[in-house]
């Protein structure tokens, strides 16, 4: 994981701006081959929009070829209701830009069935071939999308229930009514998220200081859920001074040095060049995606007779970041863990790390430290 | 802005104007507007997207310029050397002229109104109404502006106000036959139906039983304005608890508000918790002193109409015109913008456009743009209850637009038009039209 800091907010929102912008000009997207966008709504994005709008104003980049997929939307309020995500994208964003309407994807809230409209929408990122860089925001509790504290980290796109904090701190945008305020949403599920080969998250003000503290120091955990960021291999959270308040002052000094040295050696990008600029051949629709319906484990319902244990219990990295996963793509870069069938607890604890945490060795200690908050 | 025009998108017939300044409610909001010339609508931007996959054919650029509902003028004696109120040899030459008056009234950025008929024999009304009616089903910008039926100011008026009206043609009614005897009693239609020609009728409410026929014109969905009338304040309130929602031209022609008898203008002061009526106001600078009409401003802001109560010499040079009053033909004389009655010191009506009352106003009032505009089309769109269709720049409501820039002017600024579109179509534009840039 990349941790950008930058001193003002605006300072963070135009560092992804710019980001975005290059990515897709990188790209070089097509018709055939569009650039695949995750989106987000909420306080910390407005500005990214806005910056992008006036690179697309200035003539700098085109959404002609961009297909955008949004993170969530509220359930049961009409569709143009000033609160609904449809409205946030089109007033600060697509009206202002040129992306054909067929190309935006947005969760309907209002769908005769909404586990349908889930599946269709999790087979229609699979068929755009998975999402090249997924923008997100983060809720001060931690959340992404609307994946609140408690929701998988397996989670697909699904109904869920709001917390009753979200719904409290949503009155002020329905006449401080919480009557008004849904309590349904549709969520693109945190293993969505993963699954795209790139996510960055802007995390900007005070009051999302803790959040980015558990997301980052802590660890993986599903009462903050930005945190599963940890297990992919292209995320990058932009972050400005406010939000690293709760921080060691160690953390950010780290994080600042990195972005230092990588710039210093021309190595900013994260992504493989092959990533970045992928071919024809790459990216061809031949090559498809399994369906995950086998990863929604959460909600299978297991057979009374068998054992609630998991009989074939996979590491955490190969179920959360699946071989199948488009985020996967950069294997390459990485040697692929073989699969093994652990038969206890003990064995699927690597043997060398249980060595060293039981030498009290300081020095060793802290050089371990230092890699596992750069990792 | 990047132009790629992909060569399949299919047409829509929408434009996008962007880059603009909206008139909504008291505000200039920026935000885009799409209109569609299929529909002649304005459209929902966010469900034409969302819904139908539609992108605008055209984007056009105003550069920060304003955008406001077209221009609705509630009083209009005739234009452009045509007088409403004439009757000729061949009748079908009315239909005629009326639609050349129609077609260069939308240049003035007044793209509907009310035909005013002053008082005239009963033979004038019944030949001439069904030509004035709304054009209803028919929606053509190349028509120009558009009739939303006849304001028909007389006969029933009060002879010691009657303006420049001859006396001998003035009547009194004192059942509802004696209307209809005039008027014709197919161009009243019938109750409940909404299909008179006439839209508004300026009435004295003491005159005969006027105040008790209120009610039958209101179920005929007749306007009645209370004009050309010597009421008292508690004649005035009568008519209004009858059905009478507007008033003629506020202080010409009536009696002026004195203390212990506030006359029609009293019923604005919010008595007797009766609606307050909608009124309009001359901003010619010649029937009204600035002060009156910012005093009628705010005592009820909510219904204040700005009418030029314009005469047919709008837009001719100065010298005498022949006019036909009632059975009499007599000669109005235009010095500059004064019209007067050959041979006496009366006012005949104004020679000024409904935008030139708008800058007055805007000058006189200091008061904002939005304010201003307001008073000539959310207000008498409103009063006329059609606020749905006009006088609004919401979706649902007919793309009639008028595009103005600002230009200072002795330390004022005023209103100039631009451009205007009737029913999403451009039907006039200032200079040359700038060839459409980033089709999108």
């Amino acid at each position: 994981m990349r941790l950008i800091i930058r001193e003002k907010p605006d300072e963070a929102s135009s560092y992804v701006a710019d980001y975005i912008a290059h990515r897709i000009k990188e790209f070089k997207p097509t018709r055939e081959r569009p650039f695949v966008l995750g989106l987000p709504t909420g306080g910390s994005p407005i500005s990214v929009y806005q910056l992008l709008v006036e690179k697309y104003k200035a003539g700098e980049i085109s959404f002609e070829n961009v297909v955008t997929f949004n993170m969530d939307e509220y359930v049961g309020i009409p569709r143009d209701h000033p609160q609904s995500y449809h409205t946030f994208m089109w007033r600060h964003f697509f009206s202002h830009v040129n992306i054909p309407p067929t190309n935006v994807h947005i969760l309907n809230g209002n769908a005769p069935d909404l586990a349908a409209e889930c599946d269709a929408y999790e087979a229609a990122i699979v068929a755009a071939g998975g999402i090249d860089l997924f923008l997100a925001g983060i809720g001060s509790d931690g959340h992404i999308a609307f994946n609140e504290p408690g929701s998988s980290l397996a989670s697909r796109t699904r109904v869920k229930t709001l917390a009753y904090d979200t719904v409290l701190d949503n009155a002020r945008f329905f006449d401080d009514d919480i009557a008004q305020v849904p309590r349904l949403a549709l969520t693109v599920g945190v293993q969505t998220i993963l699954d795209a080969r790139e996510v960055v998250a802007i995390v900007v003000g005070a009051r999302k200081a803790v959040a980015l503290r558990e997301c980052l120091e802590s660890s993986v955990n599903h009462m903050w859920t930005l945190s599963a960021l940890q297990l992919h291999r292209h995320a990058t959270i932009v972050a400005d001074e406010d939000a690293t308040l709760e921080l060691r002052v160690r953390t950010v000094k780290y994080f600042r040095d990195i972005e230092k040295v990588a710039r210093a050696q021309g190595f900013e990008q994260l992504l493989s060049t092959r990533l970045r600029t992928v071919s024809d051949v790459t990216r061809n629709p031949a090559r498809t995606y399994p369906q995950p319906a086998a990863a929604v484990v959460v909600d299978e319902v297991q057979s009374p007779a068998t054992s609630p244990t998991l009989v074939h219990p996979q590491p955490v990295n190969a179920s959360l970041l699946r071989a199948a996963s488009p985020a996967a793509d950069d294997q390459s870069a990485r040697s692929v863990s073989p699969d093994f069938v652990p038969d206890r607890m003990a064995s699927r604890i690597p043997e060398p790390e249980l060595a060293r945490r039981l030498t009290p060795n300081p020095e060793q200690q802290l050089f371990i430290r230092t890699n596992a908050v750069g990792a | 802005m990047p132009a790629a025009v992909p060569p399949t998108r299919p047409r829509t017939g929408i434009t996008r104007f962007t880059n603009c300044r909206l008139v909504k409610g008291d505000s200039l909001v920026e935000e885009d507007l799409w209109v569609s010339s299929q529909s002649g609508k304005i459209v929902s931007s966010q469900a034409a997207f969302f819904d139908d996959l539609a992108l605008p054919d055209e984007s056009i650029d105003l550069g920060g310029r304003i955008i406001s509902p077209g221009l609705i003028d509630v009083q209009l004696n005739g234009a452009f050397g045509f007088n409403f109120s004439t009757l000729l040899e061949d009748t079908a030459q009315y239909g005629k002229k009326f639609l050349e008056v129609k077609k260069g009234l939308v240049a003035t950025g007044v793209t509907s109104f009310l035909p005013t008929l002053t008082s005239q024999t009963s033979g004038l009304y019944q030949k001439v109404l069904p030509y004035l009616g709304p054009s209803r089903g028919i929606r053509r910008f190349e028509d120009g502006s558009e009739s939303l039926g006849a304001h028909v100011e007389g006969p029933f008026l009060n002879p010691a106000k009657n303006g420049i009206h001859s006396k001998d043609v003035l009547l009194e009614a004192q059942t509802f036959e004696d209307i209809e005897a005039c008027y014709g009693k197919a161009n009243l239609g019938a109750r409940e139906s909404n299909n008179s020609p006439m839209t508004m009728v300026t009435v004295a409410p003491e005159r005969g039983q006027m105040s008790k026929l209120i009610p039958e014109l209101r179920k005929r969905g007749i306007i009645c304005s209370i004009g050309h009338s010597a009421a008292t304040y508690e004649e005035a309130l009568v008519a209004i608890e009858a059905g009478a929602t507007m008033i003629t031209h506020l202080f010409n022609a009536m009696r002026p508000l004195h203390h212990r008898n506030p006359g029609i203008f009293g019923v604005l002061g919010a008595a007797e918790n009766l609606q307050r009526p909608y009124f309009g106001v001359i901003a010619d600078g010649i029937h009204l002193h600035p002060t009156t009409v910012n005093i009628a401003f705010n005592t009820f802001r909510e219904g204040f109409i700005l009418v030029t109560d314009a005469m047919h010499m709008m837009g001719l040079p100065d010298g005498a015109y022949q006019w036909t009053n009632g059975d009499a033909t007599s000669n109005i004389v235009k010095v500059g913008p004064t019209l007067l009655l050959e041979g006496t010191d009366t006012i005949a009506g104004s020679s000024i456009s409904l935008i030139e009352c708008v800058n007055n106003f805007l000058k006189w009032s200091g008061t904002t743009i939005p304010a201003a505009l307001k008073t000539v089309t959310a207000t008498p769109a409103a009063m006329l209850g059609c606020q749905e269709t006009k006088g609004s720049l919401n979706a649902g409501a007919d793309a009639d637009l008028v595009i103005f820039s600002e230009q200072l002017k002795g330390g004022t600024t005023e209103l100039v038009i631009d451009e205007v579109w009737k029913f999403g179509n451009r039907a006039y534009c200032r200079g040359p039209v700038k060839p459409p840039h980033g089709t999108k």
